[in-house]
């Protein structure tokens, strides 16, 4: 290491500074990218793409495609339940353990006719079974079998005014704060074939960690869009209203309100 | 050690768009890059096939508490690796964190999935935006063509490597790109980044529903998920080569050219020349022309673009080299490689 070959030091030094410049830089970019990252007009240019993906895809949606349904082999050992534990007031944990008697689905907002459904009106109406396959934000994904009343049955009885464009789910779970869960899909959404309102996961009546009395099954959306615990059922014509104003629990804290991606 | 070396001369290498394209390219690749790793932390587990049940992940990146002794893993078919400070659990100014990669290889540095969905979806459309403005154009102008790796080029594969090695005297490369630079860059092209975008759509719910073959095509939305990020790691492996060969190529002469378009050539002067300047065919000119503003401002690049280009072939064919006509200056022309010290 006792070369006085010029070549050696020019190099070393060369190396020094690139290790140097790597290491201010790597700090310096990752604090800009922290602070770029918490800026609002940064934020609303990314989320331009959210809006891109939302239009492409909905050029596509004309055709009406059916998510891919799979057999009863590829059906998940278990099916992972996420976010918020199961609503643990008595008037939940009581109707819970008498199969739900009480509990009803209201239907309200902009539509001709506000109803109220029992579990045993839905369980009365025409039902379908799908095996599909539930994908997670967070990146994992599990397959299982629903059966439930479409989404566009009860439409169809509560018959939406003109002016409604998004259907809201209100749910009765909470987070730690004590917040309710509350999301929000388009009428397109809502009337696709395998839109269904679901009383069943494999066979068997719906588990309250799933979602019990009932969830949505919304399969060409990621899984938070995928409202459990289902009270009420709200027509409006605008999200604006809807929780922090985008009409999704965690649209309002930053993911996207369009998960189709 | 001296070989011998023809004058140093001037080229116009790498035209207006082809420098816009590269450095947006290179930006959009960190981002995404870093982005993908902070998605990746949301779940650190990956999987075969469509569903992901519960311990049947083939890689994982974890943290264990042992004695109260927080410990990072990474694990890779049952066998685990320690990688405590590094990955699965990093080192703080308080204490230890758990998170799969650290936060200096993340966007955002703190936990934030929704932030970094937002930059990669972002930087996704800018990405393959740019890429079309890059392919679009180059194929236009001919640009392409000069890379693609042939069969003929897979048989040069082992003289350019002896060249590297210093084994051999005399590089194989004919025309402006060598074999293994046309192999990685064809590679790139037309494998890792059509694949990469795919798996990447492979995972879109809204995309599965519209195109089924989509994640059926990678075995599966979780083996997409997986190919999407070993995939990654593979652009990681080809950007870790290429600044290894700009560091080690003449540094500041690749840089100027990747700026400024002009390159001082120093290699010797090829057997065969190189295929002719294809000049931008009539046809796609006229499509170009009647379409939108942007492709307006395209016909304008090329005009100015090709011009410089057409005189540094010559430059190559002809004895004489005569790329000052193209308005370098003649210090420029006296410009030895850089980046290579001379005692």
């Amino acid at each position: 290491m006792a070369s006085q070959d010029p070549k050696l030091t020019r190099r070393k030094l060369l190396l020094g500074t690139l290790h140097g410049a790597a290491v201010v830089a790597l700090s310096g970019c990752g604090k800009l990218f922290d602070s770029l990252s918490q800026n609002d007009t940064m934020n609303s240019i990314l989320e331009s793409a959210e809006h891109v993906n939302r239009r492409v895809h909905r050029l596509l949606s004309w055709r009406n495609k059916l998510a891919q349904e799979f057999s009863e082999k590829d059906i998940s050992p278990v099916f992972r339940a996420n976010g918020n534990p199961p609503p643990v007031t008595t008037e939940y944990v009581e109707d819970a353990a008498k199969q739900f008697v009480s509990w009803r689905l209201e239907i309200s907002g902009l539509v001709q006719k506000p109803i109220f459904f029992s579990l045993a009106d839905l369980k009365s109406m025409p039902a379908r079974t799908q095996i599909t396959r539930h994908d997670c934000v967070e990146g994992w994904s599990v397959i299982g079998k629903w059966k439930g009343v479409r989404l566009e049955e009860l439409i169809d009885r509560a018959r939406p005014r003109s002016e409604a464009k998004y259907v809201v789910f209100h749910c009765m779970d909470t987070d730690g704060d004590g917040k309710h869960y509350y999301e929000s899909i388009d009428l397109i959404d809502a009337v696709h074939p395998q839109t269904i309102l679901a009383y069943e996961l494999n066979d068997r009546a719906l588990p309250v960690d799933n979602g019990a009395p009932l969830r949505l099954r919304v399969e060409n959306q990621l899984g938070y869009k995928h409202a459990k615990y289902i009270r009420a059922i709200e027509f409006v014509a605008g999200l604006e209203t809807i929780g922090g104003g985008k009409g999704s629990y965690w649209a309002d804290q930053g993911y996207e309100w369009y998960a189709g991606i | 050690m001296e070989t011998a070396r023809e004058p140093a001369k001037l080229v116009y290498r790498h035209n207006r768009v082809t420098r816009l394209t590269h450095w947006v390219d290179a930006l959009a690749l960190m981002i995404l890059f870093m982005s993908g790793l902070q998605i990746f932390n949301a779940h650190p587990h990956l999987y075969w096939g469509n569903a992901s049940a519960p311990d049947t992940a083939f890689f994982s990146i974890g943290a264990a508490n042992e004695d109260g002794d927080l410990r990072g893993y990474l694990e890779f078919y049952g066998r685990q690796i320690d990688t405590t400070g590094y990955l699965g659990v990093q080192h703080g100014p308080l204490a230890p964190s758990t998170r799969a990669f650290p936060s200096w290889l993340t966007i955002p540095g703190y936990y934030s999935l929704a932030g970094a969905r937002r930059w990669h979806f972002f930087f996704g459309w800018l990405f393959v935006l740019n890429g079309l403005l890059y392919v679009v154009f180059n194929l236009a102008v001919g640009h392409l063509r000069k890379f693609f790796f042939t069969l003929d080029d897979a048989k040069k594969i082992p003289a350019m490597i002896g060249y590297y090695l210093r084994l051999r005297k005399e590089s194989p490369q004919n025309g402006e790109y060598n074999p293994l630079q046309k192999m990685a860059y064809t590679t790139v092209f037309v494998t890792l980044t059509p694949l990469a975008l795919l798996s990447g759509l492979a995972m879109s719910p809204q995309l599965n529903v519209e195109f089924n073959w989509l994640p059926a095509m990678f075995g599966g939305r979780q083996s997409a998920r997986s190919i999407h990020f070993i995939l990654a790691f593979g652009f990681l492996f080809f950007v870790f080569c290429h600044v290894f060969m700009v560091l080690t190529q003449g540094f500041f002469n690749n840089m100027r050219s990747m700026t400024t378009g002009w390159y001082t050539e120093t290699l010797l002067l090829p057997k065969d020349p190189p295929p002719a300047a294809r000049e931008i065919r009539p046809d796609i000119a006229k499509a170009l022309k009647s379409e939108s503003p942007p492709a307006q401002e395209i016909i304008e690049l090329v005009s100015v673009a090709d011009i410089p280009v057409d005189h540094a072939r010559k430059a190559s064919t002809e004895v004489l080299p005569e790329a000052d006509s193209a308005g370098s200056t003649s210090t420029e022309q006296e410009e030895r490689k850089d980046g290579e010290p001379r005692s």
